[in-house]
């Protein structure tokens, strides 16, 4: 039996082009069903379609029948699938309606109008489902981000629905709350039956979660089916299935676990035992040093003697949990933050990306937004908008109202504004939040050509696959102290959050290096 | 500002998993949960505040009225966001008396005591035809700084109320049949402080941009466009997250039809005995007014009634909250009282000029406001935080 069933589904947003072209799509109920697919490909519009915000809220042009659990969506409107859906949207901070958790949590219930004993009942269970009983009492906007999450998905959950619909849940988050928030959804599905449509753009930790995977293409589904086949040729695959695309291993492993088991049982035929060690780098002259600075916020250090050079050519990767200090640091560095002890030293301009992109976008096009840097800047360097359009991949969004456009594509924006001004320091905060795997692509290869430029870029960072494409050094950060830093390769070795391949195959720590040492063998 | 926990202050990351696991949870419990006084027991707090500052607006007891809300705010303004909004509320509330205090000073002449004399100006008769300018009088500036420093002691008692108590409990407390309008309003209100927290971060985006170097023209539009647009794109996922949870399901009933008939009857009936009572028929007036007042309060029984809204776990008034509300209008009948008694210390008057004094009694009245501070729950004892130890800038960290 099907959860939701699409047949002949047509949709484009007011003003806008089809964001949906005739989808026919089963979701079996009780299964979690992972959508993939790059930013702008339907992927939110099909999960909004499920509980009617599409197209109750969102107006525009709609055909074709969404039916779930039986009922038309045409027909009800969001408040009415309340019962049977729950929906959880992208940003999680915008979500609560009530200053205290347990109360968000209810806040559907007393909507449904039900009894207090069952309210009673079923807010205990939500906060239990979720493991979030200790924070009942707290209000949504002091919970870490991964709490904020579970927080949000226990107000969805506790109308005990048939169905949760969760939009990029951890696109948020650091690998621990990552972990937490898909252990909770998957316990959610195992233990109560609650089929679980989830979109999704990191599938290191969702992939292995799913029954079932939909792939979508500018508005089409193009592929359903196992998640193994439906993301053996995506392009976002986890890095174990693209590793094991390289080795030929038949079908791709999903997990590290598989692959592991793969790497015992068949090998890399052909492969040397360490990567071809890269020439290394000539320390470049120091471009801002950070001198032992103590930053102290709202009463609490949040860093603590830190020390930091960042030097031409290099890519620093910045690494540790939220709240650990990856943030004060790069504002102290970047000059929007004065330490109380220490100092910092700029030998040249120093820019910086906000963490929330859309603190910076103001204009009403991606081009003109980027222009905007040169003429504050004062710089006459017309070159320099397009080129930076084309390193980030927007030239398709060039003339697009940067509003329109999804989060990592903001955020791409946002790099390209900052970036344009010409400072040889970037500093980037969580700057993959949200990014499809042609747009982390893009924002390597542009941040790898501006450090070998002469440059140097800082990166705030969870995504340790990021960080060990292209770091060459990391800083772990650990409350307010540098935890560990040296080498990117020493570094992530020893870290619990080791990037996958690390953990497949070490010493190799790329699918990039696999992939050069495999030529090189293969010329020798 | 006085603010202990800043919402990036969750326990921190213990060094290793299982520090954390254990760690964890024995931190949450210590911050901010239940508050520790009912929404209604500060509402009477704050009316009791301003009722005081109504009666005693000497300047002296309108400075022990700010200390008092401001001692509140670093008490119990924990976790909330709307603690950061206090000293940006009374601020504004400062910058607004000091610029009544220029333009009233600038363009009310008259009297003794002149401090200097400005080059004046008389606008043109059609547009009042005062002087700007001239002689500035020691008593008129006094006079208003004097009532602009009740507006900011009103702004504050409003902020601190707001940073205390719980939006959610206040509309818990109303009639059914406002459930829904309040909750809205306490969404609405929840606004301000993510907008001021928004303002922060657009401003450091603007300087982060151009590498830290100031650019002054177009400012105003560079920050003000985020601001609006990410307002409106949170309240958009806001009103999404609340249809999608079900609120306003199920329409009106019958009852809340007849109750909204009902109430528009009244308030026509009211604004009706208005106009007679403007045109001088006092008994038409009187009949309307008492037929309109019966209709409004008919309206609200059976709104009330009809709902079949339950509550989840609202909070009730305890014996203690009851005794700090009992106490706390003490301030202002005993104001009152030493108001009718002649008391001449409670008001001030500028002219002749001197000091505003200060006597025991009207003190020892005020500081029955401080009843909330008393009994303070154990959960909430770690809140002093040594000034020189606070940011400036909240930080955010998602």
């Amino acid at each position: 039996m099907s959860a939701v069933t699409f047949r002949g589904v047509h949709f484009g947003y007011p003003d806008g082009p089809d964001a949906l072209l005739g989808i026919d799509l089963d979701v079996p109920a009780g299964d979690v069903v992972l959508v993939v697919g790059d930013s702008g490909s339907g992927k939110s519009t099909l999960l909004r379609a499920t509980n009617g915000l599409v197209p109750h809220s969102s107006g525009g042009r709609f055909s074709g029948t969404v039916t779930t659990f039986g009922r038309d969506t045409r027909t009800h409107a969001p408040r009415e699938l309340a019962d049977v859906v729950g929906f959880v949207a992208q940003d999680p901070e915008a979500q609560f309606v009530v200053d205290r958790v347990e109360h968000d949590v209810a806040f559907a219930l007393e909507n449904l109008g039900l009894t207090d004993v069952v309210m009673r009942r079923r807010v205990e269970e939500a906060l239990d489902a979720l493991g979030i009983a200790h924070l009942r009492g707290r209000a949504p906007s002091s919970l870490s981000g991964g709490e904020r999450q579970r927080a949000a998905i226990a107000g969805a959950l506790a109308a005990a629905p048939q169905a949760l619909v969760l939009d990029e849940p951890t696109s948020q988050l650091d690998p621990q709350g990552a972990d937490d928030v898909l252990a909770a959804v998957g316990r959610l599905n195992a233990d109560l039956g609650t089929t679980v449509l989830l979109a999704e753009h990191r599938l290191e930790r969702a992939a292995p979660l799913a029954h079932h995977a939909v792939r979508m293409d500018g508005g089409r589904v193009t592929a359903t089916g196992l998640p193994g086949p439906v993301l053996a040729d995506y392009p976002g695959a986890p890095t174990v299935t693209v590793l094991g695309r390289l080795l030929g291993w038949d079908p791709p492993p999903l997990t590290v676990r598989e692959a592991r088991a793969r790497a015992h049982a068949v090998g890399a035929p052909g492969l040397p035992d360490a990567p071809v060690p890269a020439a290394p780098a000539a320390p470049g002259d120091r471009l801002v040093s950070a001198v032992g600075i103590t930053v102290v916020l709202g009463g609490r250090p949040a860093l603590r003697e830190v020390s930091l050079d960042v030097r031409a050519g290099e890519v620093v990767a910045l690494l540790g949990r939220n709240g650990a200090g990856k943030t004060t640091l790069l504002r102290a560095l970047g000059g929007l933050l004065r330490p109380e002890r220490g100092r910092v030293d700029a030998a040249v301009a120093v820019g910086t990306v906000p963490q929330n992109p859309n603190a910076l976008l103001f204009s009403s096009t991606v081009r003109a937004e980027v222009r905007e840097t040169l003429r504050l800047t004062g710089r006459d360097d017309p070159a320099a908008v397009d080129h930076w359009i084309d390193a980030l991949g927007l030239r398709a969004h060039a003339d697009r109202h940067p509003r329109s456009l999804s989060g990592g594509e903001r955020q791409r924006v946002a790099i390209a504004a900052v970036a344009v001004g010409g400072a040889p320091v970037l500093l980037l905060d969580e700057p993959t939040r949200g990014m499809d795997a042609a747009s982390r692509r893009a924002l390597h290869d542009a941040v790898v050509e501006h450090a070998a430029g002469g440059g140097a870029v800082v990166l705030a960072t969870h995504d340790v696959e990021l960080a060990a494409r292209c770091a060459t050094r990391a800083v772990v950060l650990g409350d307010g102290d540098v935890v560990a830093q040296g080498d990117a390769r020493e570094v992530l070795a020893g870290s619990l959050f080791a990037p996958q391949v690390l953990r497949v195959m070490p010493p190799f720590l790329t699918v990039a290096e696999v992939a050069t040492a495999l030529a090189a063998e293969g010329r020798s | 500002m006085a603010r202990s926990q800043q919402p990036e202050e969750r326990p921190r990351p213990a060094s290793t998993a299982a520090e954390l696991t254990t760690a964890a949870p024995a931190a949450d419990a210590t911050i901010g949960t239940q508050r520790p006084w009912h929404a209604m027991t500060w509402l009477v707090w704050a009316i009791a505040a301003t009722a005081s500052l109504q009666i005693a607006p000497s300047p002296v007891y309108v400075a022990l009225v700010i200390a008092i809300a401001t001692l509140v705010v670093s008490v119990y303004g924990l976790d909330s966001p709307y603690a950061r909004a206090y000293p940006v509320l009374v601020g504004a509330a400062l910058v607004f008396a000091a610029l009544r205090v220029a333009l009233t000073a600038l363009t009310t002449h008259g009297g003794p005591q002149v401090l200097f004399t400005l080059p004046s100006a008389t606008v043109p008769d059609w547009l009042g035809g005062f002087t700007v300018g001239s002689t500035i009088e020691a008593p008129i500036v006094a006079q208003a700084a004097y009532e602009g420093f009740v507006i900011v002691g009103v702004v504050s008692v409003f902020a601190a109320f707001n940073a205390v108590v719980s939006h959610h409990e206040l509309v818990q407390a109303l009639p059914c049949a406002f459930h829904e309008l309040g909750l809205v309003v306490a969404v609405g209100i929840a606004f301000v402080p993510t907008t001021i927290t928004a303002i922060h971060d657009v401003r450091e985006a603007d300087r982060a941009r151009t590498g830290g170097r100031p650019v002054r023209r177009g400012r105003l539009v560079r920050q003000i466009v985020p601001v609006l647009e990410n307002g409106l794109e949170r309240a958009i996922t806001l009103a999404e997250s609340m249809d999608s949870r079900g609120f306003a399901r199920g329409g009106a009933t019958r009852a809340e039809h007849a109750a909204a008939w009902c109430g528009a009857a009244g308030l026509l009936a009211l604004g009706g005995a208005f106009v007679a009572l403007v045109a001088g028929g006092s008994d038409v007036a009187l009949a309307l007014t008492i037929g309109g007042s019966a209709a409004v309060v008919v309206a609200m029984v059976v709104a009330s009634r009809g709902s079949d809204r339950v509550r989840y776990r609202p909070r009730r008034l305890t014996r203690a909250d009851i005794g700090v509300m009992v106490g706390v209008s003490l301030a202002p009948v005993a104001l009152a009282v030493l108001s009718a008694t002649g008391d001449d210390t409670l008001v001030w008057v500028a002219s002749p000029l001197r000091w505003p004094t200060l006597s025991v009694l009207p003190v020892v009245a005020l500081a029955a406001l401080c009843v909330p501070l008393v009994r303070r729950p154990p959960a909430l004892g770690r809140s002093a935080v040594p000034a020189a130890a606070r940011a400036t800038t909240p930080e955010v960290m998602v």
